[in-house]
């Protein structure tokens, strides 16, 4: 209203205002929209870099040629299983710490910047450095199992067991995530619904089943979900770890387009792959919006 | 009043950290942190052990002959200062990029004179971008990336992490724009600031430390970054991430240097976490509820 009641000033503004979003949407066409847009073109030609002279218009077989592609498929269960897997052990996991930690104590705060450490190493890093303990010679995770009469086992060299060796590292990573979030939902609570269930005598079980449990589920869901879409972007540490192998096993859907598009350089289908991903993804991420939403306006 | 803020106080000791008997409780506590500083100290211990202790069996728990050879062999022979300046270089001007080029724009979607749509769109458009995994642009980005000449160029990885962060820092800054007070940005307005001097001097300051905090997300996150730092250098412009990757070969592991590699690649973002926890809790919080 201040404003428009001057056209100079207003208009002004106005150009300083597309001036200030300018920068962002250059950035966006140049890393975003440009290379979907190229990947979605690029996603109708049969086009491999190693054999030019195949290139050609084919219309939508790439897409149709993935649901009848083996690995593919077989990537896809993978990465479902790794993440029904992982979210439920970081979350299962994480809420039993964040239980522990509501202290608001030196101690318990202490634990917690030691518990972030995990949240913040870069996911290469960590990928080495599992791989260096989960060695089946030499490695130390091995070794403290023998004291417990378990044999050395092959934790990445063995198809059977190598994908829960990523779940297992995946939820190192990710379980303090999980428990930062959850616990600073609880402290977030109310003092005066502890006060009254302690007045009326109620077990801990009680307080969690009855109070804390439904009052953080919103919370809880909603991490369940981050973590379940992050799941399926897991690279860096499937790369360090076993790159897909051994043969397949722990090839998923991020690794598999790259191995397809960047190794094999088959362009085209790569990129019908991704294509597909996206919306997919995008389906799942406007779902998951509309859910957070009611969710967080049941927080109030 | 004080003393029912000490009784509320106990009343959260009492019920809600009753959970499994207090024995119980320590053993639990004691087993995680072995599991979270274990492998720490066995990266860290790693780094500085002998050659021939890499195969000792069982495994040295506590090396008693340290060296640091593996760090003068990374310094040496692995291009550890070119990485280590590469991934200071790349995730400094990332910050400075993201954290100025993201406030610009969140300050002139809450405050400017933008269509209600390119609001909209921008909400949505972020949305999609956060749920999408980076590599499904990878190879539209190579070929880009290509022309412009910028193949294993700084720049080109500050490019691609800006905008990879750019969804989150929006989301977050827009929250703080929209908290900070109104009064102050209409009196400027009467006083004749226009929106660049509101913008730099009026409400920019205001939201100082929301600007730090994610800051120091993007800070870690474009640290941490691998996929494109793989895809887009060669040689020179190699971070880190990159560098410990290059380890894992089909030949026998070099554990040492990678070792103290790890180290180096670490330490920095543990102590920027500590030393602004605080911060760093409340971003990654608000980014996950409310992004």
């Amino acid at each position: 209203m201040l404003v428009t009641r001057n056209y100079y000033r207003s208009g002004r503004d106005t150009a300083l205002s597309w001036l200030f979003v300018l920068p962002v949407i250059i950035i966006l066409l140049i890393t975003a929209f440009i290379p979907l847009g190229w990947g979605l073109y690029l996603s109708f030609f049969r086009y491999k870099l190693n054999m030019p002279s195949v290139t050609a218009f084919i219309g939508l077989k790439n897409y149709v040629d993935i649901f009848s592609d083996e690995l593919m498929i077989h990537s896809l269960r993978n990465n479902a299983i790794f993440a029904a897997l992982s979210v439920s052990i970081e979350l299962l996991v994480g809420v039993t710490i964040a239980m522990m930690l509501t202290n608001d104590n030196r101690f318990s705060r202490g634990l917690v910047s030691i518990l972030m450490v995990p949240m913040i190493i870069a996911p290469v890093a960590a990928g080495t450095l599992w791989r260096m303990m989960l060695d089946r010679s030499y490695g130390v995770v091995n070794y403290l199992l023998s004291f417990l009469g378990v044999h050395p086992v092959l934790w990445l060299g063995d198809p059977k067991v190598a994908l829960y060796s990523i779940v297992l590292v995946d939820s190192w990573l990710f379980i303090p995530f999980v428990a930062v979030l959850v616990l600073s939902s609880i402290k977030a609570m109310p003092m005066s619904f502890f006060d009254a269930a302690r007045v009326d005598g109620a077990s801990s079980w009680v307080v969690f089943w009855r109070i804390i449990l439904p009052i953080t589920a919103p919370v809880m869901i909603i991490v369940a979900m981050l973590r379940f879409i992050d799941a399926f972007k897991v690279f860096d540490t499937v790369f360090v770890m076993t790159q897909g192998g051994p043969g397949n096993a722990t090839e998923m859907l991020p690794t598999y387009i790259y191995r397809q598009g960047i190794k094999f350089l088959n362009i085209g289908y790569s990129s019908a792959t991704a294509i597909l991903f996206v919306i997919v993804m995008s389906v799942i991420a406007l779902v998951f919006q509309r859910f957070r939403d009611r969710q967080l306006q049941r927080l109030g | 009043m004080a003393k029912h803020g000490a009784s509320t106080r106990r009343g959260r000791d009492l019920q809600i950290s009753n959970f499994l008997g207090r024995p119980t409780r320590i053993v639990v506590v004691i087993i995680l942190l072995a599991v979270v500083l274990f492998p720490l100290y066995w990266l860290v211990s790693n780094s500085f052990k002998q050659d021939q202790e890499y195969y000792h069996n069982p495994p040295i728990m506590f090396p008693t002959k340290i060296t640091v050879q593996n760090y003068v062999d990374i310094v040496m022979n692995r291009g550890l200062l070119s990485g280590f300046r590469n991934s200071l270089l790349i995730a400094g001007f990332t910050t400075i990029c993201t954290v100025f080029f993201g406030s610009l724009a969140s300050y002139a979607l809450v405050n400017g004179m933008l269509p209600r749509r390119i609001k909209n769109i921008f909400a949505w458009w972020f949305l999609i971008q956060k749920m999408y995994p980076a590599i499904v642009v990878a190879v539209p980005v190579f070929y880009i990336i290509r022309s412009l000449h910028m193949m294993d160029r700084v720049g080109a990885l500050v490019l691609m992490n800006t905008s990879f962060n750019l969804p989150l820092v929006i989301l977050l800054m827009v929250g703080f724009y929209q908290e900070a007070p109104f009064e102050v940005e209409e009196q400027s307005m009467l006083d004749g600031c226009d929106l660049l001097q509101r913008y730099f001097y009026i409400t920019t300051p205001m939201v100082k430390a929301g600007l730090v905090a994610t800051g120091m997300l993007t800070f870690v996150a474009s640290w941490n970054e691998f996929l494109y730092a793989v895809i887009l250098t060669i040689v020179r412009a190699k971070p880190l991430t990159v560098l410990i990757a290059g380890f894992i070969t089909d030949k026998a592991l070099v554990w040492g240097p990678m070792a103290a590699m790890g180290c180096v690649t670490i330490l920095p973002v543990v102590v920027i976490m500590w030393a602004m926890q605080k911060d760093f809790i409340s971003g990654i919080s608000a980014g996950a509820l409310k992004g």
